[in-house]
């Protein structure tokens, strides 16, 4: 399906073990987000969800923004603070952005679900525009190649671009079951959206690794 | 083979005419088998209607002197005391002896199994409910003695009061008094009949107590009183309970626990008062359940654990009755404490029937029930103690409890025979002649040679004893005859034929194949025979179609349904998400997405604010009400603004149309036609502002001008229409192909409905019209995205099937926003009377449907074309007429597919669940509303087809293809 590019790619070149570690660090840190939610708060994505989420994405964002930036575009103009900063300033832009497609796809709005479409808003940011604002900055042509053509072509773009979309598509049908009668609590905003989005994001991140690993075996022959 | 394919080819109309012809007759077939229909009828049983009976000849009627107040039946019981336990599961009340393991919810009730087990009178009966089970309709089966089915047509459409003659009814006007307490469904159901009523609120599912707090306190106080002379205690905690809980739930068994409390005090009480002269001297003790309900608390349905819920009958008469054995039915077993316990069966369906001849008063017209043996024993079984001759038969008692109850099962075989005659006389969709023979042949010889009075009987009478065996026997001929009728009736009313229905389901079935086959041929044989030449569309028609699949799917739950516009707009804003996507990739027309996108969101919040009116008058939606956004609506800047808004939309609407039509240089028919409707915008506008109070004063339009401008614009739009539809006569076009003039037609189509559509809608009228109009040229622009640049038609289709998605999911949309939903109360009745003050059914029902369809089926049908129109203009080239005839007939079969989808799934879910709860409440309007939309999508596009193509296409068409043969 995918070529390798024959064009350089001027991204420093992502091993499969680092695609593995970074993958790892986002798994764990969304996994000791809910941990320490339940264990040091005792609170849970159902019980308290604004709380829950903040604590994840306080957990996450440091390590998305840091690790993601050591594979910034172009290393040799950009700074690694540069990046760090452009990630730290796309949270918030992103999360508008997921805010407002939520709304258009019936999102509650009110001031009881405004705290909760916030944290779960700036969550969705993390795992899908700040990646890519860290690697990429403002280079309108690499978003549009990973966000509207969906053609990756480094490994760092497999990175970016699988996760996003897993999570975008698995927050889309973590909303089926919101308007099932069932009564049960995960089924209130924004509780079933968000595990559809961590389930797409993880299952991604697996197959974002399967995938950065057949190019690199596809690919070191032909280096050599 | 090659025939076919040419029929096929020289006429789309002919196929889409077929499909038509093919849908009509589906949906006619599956509905007969599915739509049970029952006629109310009007009229109500009196007294003096018994003379008609053969029952009574002569002197024969034995008690004709004794009473005066006597009416049919002699009354057997003076009070009667009807305690009604919501969703009472028999397995609640009998032993739990009687089952094969006992449950943590059983043997509750316990002073009802111990009285049962221990007096004579009173015993535990199964009783056996007629589907549906949902509290009103058997509440209406109750004490109508009849079978409610989906359409009970009567007078009563829309309101849920009873007209039909029932009990209630019967009691009122034969002076009983009644009392009732508890659920306000009865008051909805009886608003005039009792005397007095302690209604509390039932639609609160999560409220366990108030109603039978309720209930308590008025039951006790109201035993002592002197001034009723039927009690109804309607209880409804364990039917909230099981709707949230379930049965196996600690609630449920406290619930229960309760209700033993209560019903030990009442028992208690009414005991107390039994002496003679006290005040339950003769009273009458029903311990009921309207239905039963599954483990996890549903009902509605047929299955045996709803059907099956219990009644408790006891008497405190003394002493206690006597029946006939033969005629007792009951089932014994041990009980816990290891005495006997007898419990016989019983059918709601004879509960009017027996309540009526235990009080005295007529049975109802419709009921169709029979006097239970056993129950009206309890009752009635020792009231001629007085005139008990001291004899040496032993049997002398149960002969004359015989001969009481044959004398009082001919009053109800002759009732029961009178309804069923005028019935089929009366009603449209009657019972077959044979099932009428049958049933008249089984009276006749019911009736024959026995009469049940004692002169009959004088014959054996010389024997030492009375031989009880003719006198059996016509009992049991009068059985027969019951029985046949309500097995008759039940066949007719209560039971779907799945054979029809699954014979309908198969003929719509077939017509998505011949859609299919439709949209491929041409196109093979047409311009390319690339299959799937372009992956952008065959992505994108996949994509279409996981849409079109997955809204399917949808109607499978009634969750879904009920929030189907909210559905709708989520697929509709994922599609345009799609669409945005889209334009980035291409970085153009990116205005557009975002724009449509908008749109998408302000329709989801109208349809959220149109979902909170559901929430307001169904029962389903009151949970769900904390979704809403709060608005207040009675500021007067609102106010204010809901007046001028509307009307400068119209104005601006108006404007539009003017500046199309300046810029375009087309034929003066159509540009006639755009300028009535110019008018009528003016009209309207003049229409609503005379309405509004503040400019009303200054124009001197009340009085007349209410019901003429409407009128005027309804002969002016079908002055346009008629127009329009005779317009070839007018001149011969040949540049029918061209673009321009597509759009011209369609223009001055749309906008001869408009009028007339927008003036029915209300004030929303043009602010949707704006919206549709909108969201159309978004979806068009976005549509034509990838052809710009390359003008080449690749794959099998020449069209985006996107945009013909999106344009079928706005429509729906549009359904939601103008206000409706799919129930029978949200028409918008008031849109009916727009221009008329009287009722007149086929210019109302016509309105109605005009209102309720207009947006969402008559506007996108015909406006389908607009989707076709490219931005860039081409010359009159033959090659393009054909590739725009193409693109029109495959854009229709597309639409005409997505609607038939829907309705499909629609029809299989109402077949998977037609024993569902929800099944009258939910899924059966919602099948009326999709299958009326799909026959009127149908003959839509035919029109629209005949309007813009005619059968011209076949000349062309044939020609071409000879040459490329």
């Amino acid at each position: 399906m995918v070529k390798a590019s024959t064009t350089e790619n001027p991204s420093q070149s992502v091993s499969p073990m680092q695609t593995f570690f970074i993958h790892l660090i986002c798994g764990v840190g969304l996994a000791v987000g809910l941990w320490v939610a339940h264990n040091f708060y005792s609170i849970s994505l159902i019980s308290n969800p604004s709380r829950t989420l903040r604590l994840i994405w306080v957990t996450m964002c440091p390590l998305v923004i840091l690790f993601y930036s050591c594979f910034r575009k172009n290393p040799e103009k950009c700074s690694y603070l540069k990046a760090v900063i452009r990630g730290v300033l796309a949270l918030p832009i992103g999360a508008l952005v997921n805010a407002l497609g939520a709304i258009a796809l019936g999102a509650p709005v009110g001031i009881q679900y405004f705290p909760k479409t916030v944290n779960w808003s700036l969550l969705m940011s993390l795992f899908t525009f700040v990646p890519a604002a860290s690697v990429f900055g403002s280079s309108w042509e690499d978003w549009r190649r990973i966000f509207a053509h969906t053609k990756p072509n480094a490994s760092v773009d497999y990175m970016i671009c699988l996760p996003a979309h897993g999570a975008v598509i698995g927050a889309w049908f973590g909303a089926w079951p919101m308007p099932l009668d069932w009564e049960r609590p995960w089924q209130e905003w924004p509780i079933c959206v968000s595990y559809g989005a961590m389930a797409g994001y993880l299952i991604t991140m697996v197959l974002s690794f399967v995938l950065v690993l057949a190019r690199g075996g596809q690919q070191h022959p032909k280096a050599d | 083979m090659m025939e076919m394919g040419d029929w096929w080819r020289r006429g789309k109309w002919r196929i889409m005419v077929m499909l038509t012809m093919l849908h009509i007759v589906g949906i006619l077939i599956f509905t007969r088998g599915f739509l049970l229909t029952r006629t109310e009828l009007p009229y109500y049983s009196n007294c003096s209607d018994v003379s008609e009976s053969p029952c009574f000849t002569g002197q024969s009627n034995p008690y004709q002197n004794q009473s005066n107040s006597r009416c049919w039946t002699r009354p057997a019981v003076d009070r009667l005391v009807i305690i009604v336990l919501d969703a009472l599961r028999f397995d609640f009340v009998a032993p739990s002896t009687f089952f094969k393991e006992p449950k943590p919810w059983m043997d509750k009730l316990q002073v009802l199994q111990k009285l049962a087990s221990t007096k004579r009178s009173a015993r535990i009966f199964k009783a056996i409910a007629d589907p549906p089970t949902t509290s009103l309709q058997r509440l209406k089966g109750l004490t109508t003695g009849g079978l409610p089915t989906f359409i009970d047509v009567g007078n009563s459409f829309g309101a849920p009061a009873i007209l039909e003659d029932n009990l209630i009814h019967q009691l009122a006007s034969n002076g009983k008094r009644v009392v009732m307490m508890g659920d306000d469904t009865w008051v909805q159901l009886f608003p005039h009949h009792f005397k007095k009523s302690y209604p509390y609120p039932s639609f609160n599912v999560k409220d366990l107590h108030t109603v039978d707090n309720g209930c308590i306190e008025h039951l006790l106080p109201s035993l002592y009183e002197e001034d009723w002379d039927v009690l109804i205690a309607h209880f409804l905690g364990v039917d909230h309970a099981g709707h949230i809980l379930g049965v196996d739930s600690v609630p449920m068994i406290e619930k229960l626990e309760q209700y033993n409390e209560i019903l030990d005090k009442v028992i208690e009480v009414l005991d107390n008062q039994s002496g003679p002269g006290g005040l339950h001297e003769n009273t009458f003790l029903l311990v009921m359940g309207d239905h039963g309900q599954t483990i996890n608390g549903d009902h509605g349905g047929g299955s045996a654990e709803e059907v099956e819920t219990s009644v408790f009958a006891m008497s405190f008469k003394k002493p206690p009755p006597t029946m006939p054995s033969e005629f007792d039915t009951s089932s014994c077993e041990m009980d816990l404490d290891q005495k006997k316990t007898c419990i016989s069966s019983f059918q709601q369906l004879d509960f009017a029937a027996t309540v009526s001849a235990l009080l005295g008063v007529p049975f109802p017209f419709g009921s169709i029930g029979r006097v239970s043996p056993e129950l009206y024993t309890l009752g009635a079984g020792t009231w001629n103690l007085e005139n008990n001759i001291e004899g040496n038969c032993p049997n002398q008692k149960e002969e004359e409890w015989m001969q009481n109850y044959c004398n009082v099962l001919c009053i109800n075989s002759w009732q029961v025979k009178r309804y069923i005659d005028i019935y089929s006389a009366s009603s449209v969709i009657g019972f077959s002649s044979e099932d009428l023979l049958h049933i008249s042949d089984m009276y006749a010889q019911a009736e024959e040679n026995w009469s049940c009075s004692s002169e009959s009987l004088l014959l054996f009478k010389d024997e030492s004893c009375y031989s009880s065996l003719p006198l059996k026997r016509k009992i049991d001929a009068y059985f027969k005859f019951l029985l046949n009728v309500a097995e008759l009736a039940r066949s007719k009313w209560t039971e779907f034929d799945l054979k029809m229905m699954g014979i309908g389901f198969v003929i719509i079935l077939i017509s998505l194949p011949i859609y299919f086959l439709a949209m491929m041929t041409k196109s093979v044989n047409g311009f390319s025979s690339l299959l799937f030449g372009d992956s952008e569309i065959f992505v994108k028609l996949v994509f279409a179609l996981f849409m079109v699949v997955i809204r399917a799917c949808s109607f499978l739950s009634n969750s879904y349904i009920l929030e189907e516009g909210k559905v709708a707009s989520f697929l509709l804003a994922t599609t345009a998400m799609f669409k945005l996507r889209n334009s980035i990739k291409r970085e153009k027309m990116l205005v557009e997405a975002i724009v449509f996108l908008l749109l998408i969101t302000i329709l989801r919040f109208t349809i959220e604010v149109g979902l909170s009116k559901q929430a307001a008058t169904s029962l389903f939606m009151s949970t769900h009400s904390s979704w809403l956004v709060e608005i207040d609506p009675g500021h007067p800047v609102w106010i204010y603004m809901a007046e001028i808004i509307p009307i400068l939309a119209l104005i601006f609407l108006a404007y539009l149309l003017y500046i199309i039509m300046a810029r375009s240089s087309c034929h003066s028919i159509w540009k006639y036609v755009v300028l009535g409707t110019i008018l009528c915008y003016i009209l309207i506008a003049v229409h609503w502002a005379s309405e509004s109070d503040v400019l009303s004063s200054m124009l001197m339009l009340q009085g007349i001008g209410r019901n003429f401008i409407p009128r005027i614009i309804y002969a002016v739009g079908l002055g346009q229409l008629l127009l329009l539809a005779f317009s070839p006569l007018f001149h011969k076009d040949r540049d029918l192909e061209s673009k321009m003039h597509l759009l011209i037609k369609t223009l001055a189509m749309l906008s001869s409905c408009s009028s007339t559509i927008i003036v029915l809608s209300g004030k929303q009228g043009p602010l949707v019209a704006l919206v549709t109009i909108t969201g159309g040229y978004c979806i068009m622009r976005l549509g034509n995205i990838d052809r710009g640049s390359t003008d080449k038609v690749a794959g099998i289709l020449t069209f985006d099937p996107l945009s013909v998605t999106q344009w079928s999911l706005l429509a729906t949309c549009l359904f939601f926003v103008t206000g409706h939903w799919c129930a029978f109360d949200g028409l918008r009745y008031g849109a009916a009377f727009i221009g008329y003050d009287e009722f007149v059914l086929v210019r109302q029902a016509i309105l109605l449907m005009i209102d309720t369809f207009g947006f969402s089926h008559i506007i996108p049908v015909f406006g389908l074309p607009f989707l076709v129109a490219r931005q860039k203009l081409l010359g009159h080239t033959d090659q393009d007429g054909r590739l725009l005839l193409l693109q029109l007939s495959q854009m229709y079969l597309m639409y005409g597919l997505i609607t038939a989808a829907s309705v499909i799934a629609t029809i299989l879910c109402v077949i998977i669940q037609r024993r569902h709860l929800m099944v009258w409440g939910l899924f059966a309007p919602k099948f009326v509303f999709d299958v009326v939309g799909l026959i009127l999508t149908d003959i839509l596009i035919c029109l629209a087809w005949f309007y813009y193509v005619g059968r011209r296409e076949d000349g062309t068409q044939l020609t071409t293809l000879d040459h490329r043969d």
